[in-house]
Formats: C-alpha cells, sequence, structure tokens
C-alpha cells in the first residue's frame, strides 16, 4: 500500500482556523501527524508606529474571547516603560478582572466546547455533539455552564464597562475605582457561581473513569511544564516569576524575572504553520518542549491559597507520583482554577480597600523597553515592547499561550493518531479524538497568530507521493 | 416583570453589519422606562437564553445579506436548532429553543433586518443603509406599540 495522509479540515470548537494532517506508512500505520494553523494577522508588525498608551487597547482587539488577558499583559508591558509601581488597589482590581476573564473562558472551554465530547461521547453522532445536545441530554449541566459563562462576563462589564474589549485597564493601573454597589452584588451571587463549580467538579470526576484510554493517549508524555509562581510558590494568574517544571516534578529553573524571558524561552517557524513554536532555550528543540496553561499551573505550583481548591488541589497532585502528563487533564485543571478564580475574587473583594479610589500612577515614558506577563486562561503570556524617545512602538513581541503548547499539541496529535487510526479508512469517531486532544490545550489561533477567528478542521489522507486518498471536513 | 427585550447586534467594524447596534443606540436614546431592555452586543451568544425567557416579547435587529440594500423585513421567529453547530454564536432561533429547554419558555419573537451593502473591513453605514435606520428604528417603536 502506498504511504497516505490524512487530512482533518477545519478542525471544529476550537478559538481559530486549523487543520490536521496524518501521514501514513506503507503498512497504513500512522508515520507523522501535523496541526496546521492556516491563518495570519501579524499584529507584532502593524502596531509599530504607534504610541505604546494605545497598546492596550490595541492587543485586546487581538481576541473576541480573552481580551482582558492581552490587556492586562499589555498594561503591564507599558507599566515597565512608565517605570512605575502602580497602585495596590489598581492590581487587586486587575487581578479580578484577570480571574473573571479566566473564569469564563474556562466556563466556555469545558462546557461548549469540551462537554459534548464528554457528556454525549466521542463517538456520539456529530450532528448532536454539540452544546444544543448537551442542552437536550443534560440540561443542568448546560445551565450551569451558561450561568458560570453569564457571572464571569458580569463581573467584567461591571468593573470595566462592557464584556468585550473594555478599556478600564490603562498604563500605571485602571481608569476608575470600583464601586460599593458592584462589589456586593458580585459577592452576593458568589455562592451560587462556587456550587456550580464544586458540582461540576464532583461530577467530573466520577466521570473521568470513561475516559481511561482517552487519558492514556491525549498528549500523555513526558514535558516540562511553565508557569508564573507566585509569593511562596502559591497558584497566581497575575503576579510572580516564571517557573519550569520537568515531567519528573523536580523544578528546572525558578525565579525567572517575566523581563528575563528571552534568555529562557526560544521560538522557531515551521514551514507547515502559521504558528510559532516556543521551546526552553537552554535544552534546545525539541528537548525543550514545554506545556502552559492549567495542567501546567497546577503541575508546577506548590501551593494554592484558597481552601476548596486547595483541597481539589491536593487530590488532583495524586492522579501520579510526579505532574500529571496525560493532556486529557486540562479538562481537570480547568475546573479546579474555576473554583479557584472564584474564591479568590471572594478574597479580594473582601479585602478593606478594594474601594480606595487611588487606582493609577501617571507617567511618562521612561523606559525604552517594557515586558509583561501574565496567566491568560490559555496559559502564559507574554507581551514584549520597544519605544523610541516618543513612546513610539519601534518593535513588539508576543508570545501567546497557544505558541507555548504548540510542539506539545503537534506530537499529541500524532500520540491520538497512532492510537486510535489504522489503516486508510477514516472514522468520524476517530477522528473526533483527534480534534479532541486539541480541543483539550483550549488552543487560540486569533490569539497566537492573530488571525481572523473562524471556527473550522479539515482532515486528509495522502499517499507518500502527495495523491489525496480521503479527506473529512467536519461538519 | 414582563418587558420587551430588544437585541441589536452586528459588528460596527464591518461596514453595515454595524446597523443593528447602530439602531439599538438609537432607540436607547429614545425609549425611557423600565419596560423596555435594549442590549447591543456584535453577535448572539447562548447566555442572552436566560433573559429571553424572562421576556415577554424579544425583538432581533441584524442586517442581512439582499438584492436591496436598505430595504428592512420584518418576520416572526419561532424555535429552532435545525443546522445549528454552536461553538461561539447562536441564531437568534437556536436561542430562543435553548430558552425553552433549559428555561421553560420562549418569549415572542420578531426579526428585524436591514439589507446590507457592504460587509467588508471598515467602520460606517452605506448611503442605503444608514438611510434606512430611521426606518429600522420607526419598525421596532411600532412593534412596541402593537
Amino acid at each position: 500500500m502506498p504511504r497516505q495522509t490524512i487530512v482533518i479540515d477545519p478542525v471544529t470548537r476550537i478559538e481559530g482556523h486549523s487543520k490536521i494532517s496524518i501521514h501514513l506508512d506503507e503498512e497504513g500505520n500512522v508515520e507523522e501527524a501535523y496541526f496546521h494553523v492556516t491563518q495570519f494577522r501579524g499584529f507584532e508588525k502593524f502596531c509599530e508606529g504607534r504610541p505604546f498608551s494605545e497598546m492596550p487597547s490595541l492587543m485586546a482587539r487581538i481576541c473576541g474571547i480573552c481580551p482582558v488577558s492581552h490587556l492586562i499583559a499589555s498594561a503591564k508591558a507599558c507599566d515597565a516603560i512608565l517605570a512605575v509601581r502602580i497602585p495596590p488597589n489598581a492590581v487587586r482590581l486587575r487581578r479580578i478582572l484577570n480571574l473573571a476573564q479566566i473564569l469564563q473562558s474556562h466556563a466556555l472551554s469545558f462546557f461548549y466546547l469540551s462537554s459534548p465530547d464528554l457528556l454525549l461521547g466521542m463517538d456520539s453522532d456529530p450532528a448532536k455533539r454539540n452544546i444544543f445536545g448537551v442542552m437536550e441530554s443534560h440540561p443542568g449541566v448546560a445551565r450551569d455552564g451558561i450561568r458560570l459563562r453569564q457571572f464571569g462576563q458580569q463581573i467584567i462589564e461591571r468593573l470595566a464597562g462592557k464584556r468585550i474589549h473594555p478599556s478600564w485597564v490603562v498604563p500605571g493601573g485602571v481608569n476608575e475605582p470600583l464601586g460599593a454597589a458592584h462589589r456586593d452584588r458580585i459577592l452576593e451571587e458568589l455562592p451560587e457561581a462556587v456550587g456550580i463549580a464544586q458540582r461540576t467538579l464532583d461530577w467530573f470526576k466520577v466521570e473521568m473513569e470513561k475516559f481511561r484510554e482517552e487519558i492514556r493517549s491525549f498528549a500523555n508524555f513526558p514535558t516540562m511544564f511553565m508557569g508564573l509562581a507566585g509569593a511562596d510558590g502559591a497558584l497566581d494568574h497575575y503576579d510572580g516569576k516564571l517557573r519550569f517544571v520537568n515531567a519528573a516534578g523536580q523544578i528546572v529553573a525558578d525565579g525567572i524575572e517575566p523581563a528575563d524571558y528571552a534568555a529562557h524561552i526560544a521560538e522557531m517557524a515551521h514551514p507547515w504553520t502559521y504558528l510559532k513554536t516556543s521551546f526552553y532555550k537552554p535544552l534546545g528543540y525539541p528537548e525543550g518542549i514545554y506545556r502552559v496553561g492549567p495542567l501546567a499551573r497546577l503541575n508546577i505550583c506548590d501551593t494554592v491559597d484558597t481552601p476548596l481548591a486547595a483541597q481539589e488541589w491536593a487530590e488532583f497532585r495524586e492522579l501520579d507520583r510526579g505532574p500529571a502528563l496525560s493532556s486529557f487533564y486540562f479538562h481537570y485543571a480547568r475546573l479546579i482554577e474555576l473554583l479557584y478564580a472564584l474564591e479568590k475574587m471572594g478574597q479580594l473583594l473582601n479585602a478593606p480597600d478594594v474601594l480606595d479610589t487611588h487606582v493609577r500612577a501617571r507617567a511618562s515614558a521612561n523606559n525604552s523597553e517594557g515586558v509583561g506577563v501574565s496567566e491568560a486562561p490559555r496559559g502564559t503570556l507574554i507581551h514584549h515592547y520597544k519605544v523610541d524617545r516618543d513612546g513610539l512602538i519601534t518593535w513588539a513581541n508576543l508570545i501567546i499561550a497557544t505558541g507555548h503548547n504548540n510542539a506539545a499539541m503537534n506530537r499529541g496529535v500524532l500520540q491520538v493518531a497512532r492510537h486510535f487510526i489504522h489503516g486508510n479508512k477514516l472514522n468520524e469517531g476517530l477522528l473526533n479524538r483527534v480534534e479532541a486532544v486539541i480541543r483539550a490545550f483550549d488552543p487560540c489561533l486569533s490569539c497566537s497568530t492573530h488571525a481572523d477567528g473562524r471556527l473550522a478542521l479539515e482532515v486528509e489522507l495522502l499517499s507518500h507521493d502527495g495523491e489525496v486518498l480521503d479527506r473529512c471536513l467536519t461538519p | 416583570m414582563p418587558h420587551t427585550l430588544i437585541l441589536a447586534y452586528g459588528n460596527p467594524l464591518r461596514g453595515d453589519d454595524g446597523i443593528g447596534p447602530e439602531a439599538g443606540e438609537r432607540l436607547r436614546s429614545i425609549i425611557q422606562g423600565p419596560d423596555v431592555e435594549i442590549r447591543t452586543m456584535h453577535q448572539l451568544t447562548p447566555e442572552l437564553m436566560e433573559p429571553i425567557s424572562r421576556a415577554a416579547r424579544v425583538i432581533f435587529i441584524d442586517a442581512c445579506e439582499g438584492s436591496v440594500p436598505g430595504e428592512i423585513s420584518e418576520r416572526g421567529i419561532e424555535p429552532s436548532t435545525a443546522g445549528m453547530r454552536f461553538t461561539h454564536h447562536a441564531t437568534a432561533e437556536a436561542l430562543l429553543a435553548g430558552a425553552r429547554a433549559l428555561y421553560g419558555r420562549a418569549a415572542e419573537a420578531t426579526m428585524l433586518t436591514v439589507a446590507g451593502a457592504e460587509f467588508s473591513l471598515g467602520s460606517g453605514l452605506s448611503p442605503a443603509v444608514a438611510h434606512s435606520l430611521d426606518g429600522v428604528v420607526a419598525a421596532a417603536m411600532r412593534l412596541l406599540d402593537r
């Protein structure tokens, strides 16, 4: 039999446009697999010449799902250019906003995009394997998902004025303090959301037993993990130092100042995708592959400083002797982070100074360069800018979570394909598993390539001489 | 309390697709009082199912493709998930279906559309669609008076 290639195009229920190609050898066994990101926008280039103070608002336009994450990382890079220490309550309010963003994005990923696979089955009718199918079969879960996302968005709106592309976070802080009425309303609604997060976790931990094969085969291999570690190594999504942990759980590098990221992280381009691949510089590529995001954050931290999430984290850490290696556990980690985000917002909103009106420091550009790092829903987000004497951007580099995860996603697609695909006949349920491993990472291709956000995936089966033998377009 | 919910949607950075939010803002400047709630947005999302279930009536305002730019159409719509593969956005019919499935009721709903001429990148309405702004606002006001 000639060598062949299977192409999945478009990949569905992810943020952005991509395809997967799976190459078979002469015996019909999977030889290689690629996750191709087929879109490009180039935000880094067209922001050159703009005043740095515009960057948070410009960068927020990269994504309609996580604009707040870009807003925060960008504002932090601008804080560094201003060379100011922003007021403590501005930090607090930015933290709350970032957690609300994580809450709404995780709810979207878990309930809207992945729960159809988990509740209806990987092999279920693809016409019903979507959130409307979940509404019919599990209306309570669907209501919970909608409520959590709605709650996260409402918090963003209450703090920042609008749900998508708010301009509230600015270089030096935020432009309005929090009002008592908004604080009280959020605190009033928090217990309901915590209850939803807890019952979803209880349900999912039982449900995971049905997915042993997926746990074994969904990007389950040794890599390093990277993320921000806060004070005392605590889980932190806003501040802290970068930490790399290896597959055995040993700390490889710690206490890395965000501004020094370039000494530890390098990027490379591949001819088959617009998505750059990041790797740990001292080890090179591919030895330096690492993962970021909820799974990585729970693998690299030493502690979780909210009581309910801390209990869940302790249980999570019992999954394996070292870090949890299967990317199927991204879902589990996402749910624990949902709970954490809710508890942490409660702590921050109950702080005595949360209504303090001193929320912005003002200055002109005092540094010619600034780096801002935060934890976005999908992982570590790095914004790095250089400015001229007039404060105009001369150079920008953005490293997005999906780029950090690119190598692991590709390796994961190969692993799933090898596990589930044999011969040249395509089966929709098997192809869905190939997509589902990507979905577990919750990639955002609009963020990572700064391209327009259509959804799509195509799988192609190609012979060794390039002939398309079979093609599957997702419905 | 029973009320009318107006959902005016579209992307103002895609030319005539911005007619929905533009009409919504115009209505907001005209209508006072608690009986009418106006929301403007880029696209319809599942979070709207719950407020739709609480409303007595929903008016959707959107741009559409059509052969006569600026032409205003009005039609009643029913709950339906036909052809939906929702990931990030939904149709008005699907939201009604979701409201009924999850929250027990779907409001009576009307769709007002304005045929657009230009949907490429850029802000501002084409002359024909801009000319229809008063008309679609008047159509929404007539619906409110019924």
